[in-house]
């Protein structure tokens, strides 16, 4: 099973995968090799525990170990929303996430692992976030790549995709902005900057809510390096413990950031910052402008929360959400517009600062899915993780382009793809000795066609003499002649046309050579 | 017309077509037909579409309500596209369809039952014809989907209709059913176990079972051995199924194991290997399918066994499984199962050398039979087997090859074995053959508490505390413990660079200081122990990084305030008061809680359990303090200041329970004291102001010396009651408002086109 998520925008039992289309009566345990996870987000593993835990998985889950390290803070946060903000009893708990890490087996870039004997996975660099990893799924001759979500072009983080040319017989890619060409990057961080200095200038205060991880490093390799051009004194903070276990995790994960940060890592280390300082509570009420990076990143608890509350009533502060929110939290209402919210049924806080949302998002364009179909060199491609009429798009352009066949199925649509397996056959050393009897050597580049029976026993495949194919199974040998009676009517003497049918036969067969 | 709009507006027409009237309404306008008819939508180019064609199956589910919708179904032709989407690649709209189906079956015999009492009077109605004669058209196909989806629809069909009428087409259909089990190979065999199973359990079909078990007999002869295995357990759980039956099902369960037992006799196997009891081996004994699918392949045969440990695991602890239990061979084959794969069991035969090459190192059946090897320690067993069983177990946990996984249940398998250990009546000493296996077990603990993987760590202290749990105040445990390094190993865990290992470590350690077991603190090695567990547990609560491990200390706080550990007792105000103090800086909202149900505890100490609503009034046994004593030391311990805090809590968790508290505090406190009004005590209005100032989101302290006086005005003024009703419900409630929709609507529409796009 390739990945594992849950849909935000739903509070009940469709936010979790039907599970019951795998199997309705027997274990899912039987009827799975394997779960392997793409990366962190909580749409590609977000049912895990529910999964594993509850629903009653049992058996191995592969992820590479960034995203196991990273992964069950993330999971840990969505339950803690779930039962603060929705009051769900029945929901996975602590223990049960806990339970469920333990049932995964971290993998390496490129490293094989032999799920069994007959499947075998890896790992490719896919970008997007630390630890985000394309698996390659092998058995036998045919395999199949699945992208998770990629990212073709490098950040200030993280480095771009990368996969060898593998011509997998399937391609499985995610497809987010299958029409898109996205405007550089350069623009949004551009226009990001803009924002949060001209707020500072004017005296005001900047909240970035973000999760412990991903796009909040990006964001401060930004401003870190803008204050230090601008020379700017204005304060920045980052929530009390976030600096440490992001940096725990980029020092621990270094191989996995891009080839800038890795180089000057030995000199410099990128997440070491000199104008970013660890935030205090008491921090919130000092006056004068400050930049504040906390978490959670929908606004729904902690620290980001109560910042918020104190901030929201000046209109010269600014809340830029940097990423996506689940309806139902704070973050969600301020970005739908609303400007008087309820919190918790006891009081009303009228927001006056000003709300911006910044995507950040890290995935591949149209050019960059183009560029990785090309790279891997697929027999046939099947888009996923999009919306059906840009995919539809992009769908054309591939099957123009690259000449191969390209799927977007609906969900719970079973597509048939034809294969040519290669199926290896053993030959009898006798066969061979007749081949080579008859003076025929083996040539290596040129194929030839051998004669011989097929037998099929204990899932192994032979090839025979007939004579020793008969003697193996204990068989007779039977001659089948097939005979035709045709009637002539002709006068002359029985002997004479026989002759004569005998002399016209030959003479055709001479004629037609 | 998007396909969306297409969908929606099919569900549409059948969501108003369920009323008959207005059925007959669109009915006139030729709407339906032209929706739902031949010429629909099967000839818009939308129909490639699955959400159309979804759409337009439950559109007809909808509609399919009243006699006059039957008519339209079979007339109209839908039927016949309903037996055609039964095939669709769309999983949602076959099953859909399938579903659709059943209910036009049950809906069809329900208007065919004449008269007033509603019985049917044996003719089929037209509908239900077609769909009866489609279906055995299907059975009697080549095509396997064919009889696959006749099959489900049966399922379905018998597993939700309970009437009469069923035991008829069960009459009908059963001849083709039985038929099917004599091609080779036989057709759709897990729809096949589905129906048999669906059918036996039917309550509408009592006569007619004879000619079922006939089937299910023959099912299990011929059924591969996977297949069979879900047919066999499902008849075992039947409380009705005849006794030759359970006999020739519970053989086929048997039949993996007694194999592998006996390809490896050769094998030093536990003694008791092969007495499998009389009879239930006859009839399979001879059946060379499950030696064959054991040796065929590699994933033949884990998944044999994997699939046979699982399920009479899941038969073991039901009240109708077979008697008497082979407890015996069945430990035996557990315990031959977990030697093959760990490599220290042989075999000269051909076969059981196979099976020691397939199953070596195999992780998939090593937690399948360990957890089977646990559900078993709930029956008696002889002192040889167990001496057998805590012999392997004790390979598991000591073997360097253990992967993290099979280590974790090989400890939970060793707990449930310690635990469930008989004992000598009136005796508190251990048995002879776990004594024996504690000296081997706490050398394995240290070496598994220095492991790499921190999921080992982490399952030998959650063992730990479980085990010192239920055996710390037995006395050979305490020697064994002691004399190791556990106890300093635990503690210095402490420190250890994984959260969750931490918080084990904290629950482990206080669960070990609670009996009296901590590592002991004058060793001049350990200067974390000479501060003493408190101070570090403390240390850790408010600097650690983590929620996991703060959690787990107040948890083990509160369960030594409750047992009255020493360090607690020794000044419970000020262990309070540091605690508390602590946790309302705490940014998690879950120690949040926890601080509060420590305090909880607290009052309940000083002041009582909580009085029941429903017990009649009972002159009240003097608490342990006077209340005005206890007033004043919670006004010390500024308990109440947390308290209130707490109560406006932006996470709704705390609040609620500090409202809990409160309430309690107050119904307590309700007959103490004068009866002064709030504004009247010194010290209560600025308490009042502080609230409001917090209730706006400000800092600001209760003043420091209230008195008890002003912090019971202040309770009586607060509308607690109402409090605790608002939050009661979720945030949702919010979220449910019409408001709340409309603007999310709005919002929906406009700014969050990109926001959807950059989901995550």
């Amino acid at each position: 099973m390739l990945d594992c998520g849950m849909h935000m925008g739903f509070n009940d039992d469709r936010r979790f995968p039907d599970f019951s289309y795998i199997t309705q009566n027997g274990r899912l345990t039987d009827f799975l090799d394997c779960v392997i996870i793409s990366h962190f987000h909580l749409d590609h593993c977000g049912a895990l525990p529910y999964f594993s835990e509850m629903v009653g998985y049992d058996g191995p889950i592969y992820m590479t170990h960034p995203t196991q390290a990273i992964c069950p803070i993330l999971l840990e946060d969505y339950r803690k929303i779930a039962v603060d903000k929705k009051g769900e009893a029945n929901f996975f708990t602590s223990q049960m996430i806990k339970d469920c890490m333990k049932k995964v087996v971290a993998v390496h870039l490129h490293q094989t692992v032999q799920v069994d004997d007959e499947l075998e996975i890896k790992a490719y660099y896919a970008g997007h976030v630390l630890g985000a990893a394309m698996f390659q799924i092998k058995v036998g001759s045919e395999s199949v790549v699945y992208t998770g979500d990629y990212n073709m072009t490098p950040d200030r983080h993280l480095g771009a995709a990368w996969i060898d040319r593998c011509r997998p017989n399937l391609l499985i890619t995610e497809s987010t902005y299958a029409t898109t060409i996205r405007d550089s990057k350069r623009c949004r961080e551009r226009d990001f900057l803009k924002k949060v200095h001209e707020t500072v200038e004017r005296g005001g205060k900047v909240l970035i809510p973000v999760f412990a991880l991903g796009r909040a490093q990006e964001l401060c390799i930004l401003l870190e390096t803008f204050w230090e051009r601008m020379n700017l004194k204005v304060p920045i903070y980052f929530s009390t413990g976030l600096t440490e276990k992001a940096n725990h995790y980029y020092k621990l994960f270094i191989t996995w950031t891009n080839q800038k940060i890795r180089k000057t890592f030995v000199q410099r280390n990128m997440f070491e910052f000199k104008h970013i300082k660890a935030f205090d509570r008491a921090f919130a009420d000092n006056p004068g402008p400050m930049v504040v990076f906390a978490t959670p990143g929908m606004l729904h608890a902690g620290q980001s929360l109560q910042i918020f509350r104190k901030w929201a009533g000046n209109e010269k502060n600014m809340v830029i959400m940097p990423g996506y929110c689940v309806q139902g939290t704070v973050g969600h209402k301020i970005l739908s517009g609303q400007r008087k919210l309820e919190m918790e049924g006891r009081q009303v806080l009228e927001v006056k600062m000003q709300v911006e949302y910044m995507s950040f998002s890290a995935h591949a364009d149209a050019k960059g899915i183009m560029q990785l179909v090309g790279q891997a060199e697929p027999e046939n491609v099947l888009l996923v993780h999009g919306e059906a009429k840009k995919m539809e798009f992009l769908r054309q352009k591939i099957e123009q382009e690259f000449r191969v066949s390209c799927y977007m199925p609906a969900n719970g649509e079973t597509v048939t793809l034809p294969t040519s397996p290669n199926i290896p056959v053993g030959i009898s050393l006798g066969l061979l000795k007749r081949e080579m009897a008859q003076g025929l050597l083996p040539e290596t580049k040129k194929p030839r066609l051998l004669h011989g029976t097929l037998i099929m026993k204990d899932s192994n495949l032979r090839l025979v003499s007939s004579e020793q194919a008969l003697k193996e199974l204990g068989l007779a040998e039977h001659q089948l002649r097939f005979t035709c009676r045709v009637h002539l009517q002709d006068t002359r003497k029985e002997q004479e046309t026989a002759l004569r049918v005998y002399s016209h036969l030959k003479s055709t067969s001479l004629m037609a050579r | 017309m998007s396909s969306r709009v297409l969908s929606f507006s099919l569900r549409l027409a059948g969501t108003f077509a369920a009323q008959e009237d207005c059925f007959l309404y669109l009915q006139q306008g030729e709407l339906l037909l032209g929706l739902f008819g031949e010429g629909g939508p099967q000839c818009w180019a939308a129909w490639s579409v699955p959400t159309v064609r979804s759409g337009w199956i439950q559109g007809l589910r909808s509609l399919a309500q009243h006699p006059c919708a039957l008519h339209f179904l079979a007339d109209s032709g839908a039927v016949d596209t309903i037996f055609s989407l039964q095939g669709d690649p769309s999983l949602f709209v076959a099953s859909a369809a399938s579903q659709l189906l059943v209910h036009t079956l049950a809906l069809s015999m329900q208007a065919g039952a004449t008269g007033c009492s509603g019985l049917w009077d044996g003719v089929w109605p037209a509908c239900a014809q077609k769909i009866m004669g489609h279906l055995e058209e299907s059975l009697q196909s080549t095509a396997a989907p064919q009889v696959t989806q006749a099959l489900n629809v049966l399922t379905s069909t018998f597993g939700r209709c309970h009437s009469p009428w069923t035991e008829t087409l069960w009459g009908q259909l059963c001849p083709l059913v039985a038929r099917l089990l004599e091609r080779t190979p036989i057709p759709a065999a897990h729809s096949l176990v589905d129906l048999l199973l669906s059918v036996a359990r039917s309550p509408a079909l009592s006569s007619s079972h004879g000619r079922l078990w006939e089937a299910v007999a023959q099912a299990l002869r011929c059924l591969s051995p996977m297949q069979a295995g879900s047919l066999a357990l499902g008849m075992l759980k039947l409380p009705h199924c005849p006794q030759a039956l359970r006999v020739q099902a519970f053989g086929v369960l048997l039949q993996p194991l007694a194999c592998v037992v006996k390809a490896t006799a050769q094998a030093p196997g536990p003694p008791g290997c092969s007495m499998w009891p009389p009879g239930w081996l006859d009839g399979a004994e001879g059946s060379s399918l499950t030696v064959d699918t054991l040796l065929s392949s590699k994933s033949a045969c884990v998944g044999i066994l994997c699939q046979t440990l699982a399920q009479l695991e899941e038969l073991q602890p039901l009240p109708q499984r077979p008697a008497p239990w082979p407890q015996e061979p069945l430990l035996g084959a557990a315990v031959t199962i977990l030697r093959l794969c760990h490599g220290s069991a042989t075999s000269s035969s051909s076969g059981g050398g196979r099976l020691c090459a397939t199953l070596a190192g195999c992780v998939r059946v090593q937690r399948a039979a360990l957890d089977f090897l646990g559900t078993l320690s709930q029956e008696t067993r002889s002192q040889e087997l167990e001496k057998e069983v805590f012999a392997v177990l004790s390979e598991y946990l000591g073997s360097p090859d253990s992967s993290p996984t099979v280590l974790k249940k090989a400890f939970q398998t060793t707990l449930r074995w310690l635990l469930s250990s008989p004992r000598t009546p009136g005796c508190p000493d251990l048995g002879p053959q776990p004594l024996l296996f504690l000296r081997e077990l706490f050398p394995v603990l240290q070496k598994r508490l220095c492991s790499p993987s921190w999921e080992v760590r982490d399952s030998v202290l959650e063992f730990l505390t479980q085990l010192s749990r239920h055996w710390g105040g037995q006395a050979d445990f305490r020697r064994a413990l002691l004399a190791s390094e556990v106890p300093t190993l635990t503690q210095q865990l402490l420190q250890d660079p994984e959260s969750y290992v931490r918080a084990s470590a904290v629950a482990a350690a206080g669960q070990l200081s609670s009996r009296g077991l901590q590592a002991a603190p004058d060793s001049p090695e350990h200067p974390q122990a000479q501060q003493g567990l408190l101070g570090e547990l403390l240390c850790i609560l408010s600097t650690d990084s983590e929620g996991f491990p703060r959690r787990a200390v107040v948890q083990v706080f509160t369960e030594w305030l409750r047992d009255g550990h020493a360090d607690v007792a020794r000044d419970t105000e000020w262990f309070i008061a540091t605690v508390l103090q602590v946790v309302s800086q705490d940014l998690d909202w879950e120690v949040r809680v926890q601080g509060l149900e420590l305090a909880q505890v607290f009052l309940v100490q000083r002041l009582g359990q909580p009085r029941c609503p429903y017990m009649v009034a009972l002159p009240e046994a003097a608490s342990a303090t006077p209340i005005p004593e206890v007033l004043q030391s919670l006004c010390r311990l500024r308990l109440f200041d947390f308290a209130f805090r707490a109560l406006l809590d932006c996470d709704r968790p705390v609040a609620q329970k500090a409202c809990e508290l409160l309430l309690f505090l107050k119904d307590k406190t309700a007959m103490c004291g004068g009866l002064q009004e709030a504004g009247d005590i010194p010290g209560s209005a600025s308490g009042q102001v502080t609230l409001q100032r917090w209730r706006a989101g400000e800092q600001g302290q209760l003043p420091g010396d209230l008195q008890p006086e002003a912090m019971l005005a202040l309770l009586r003024s607060t509308d607690l009651e109402g409090l605790q009703a608002r939050l009661a419900q979720s945030s949702d409630h919010m979220e449910k408002s019409p408001q709340s929709l409309l603007q999310d609507m709005l919002a929906t529409v406009g700014v969050l086109g990109e926001n959807e796009a950059d989901c995550y």
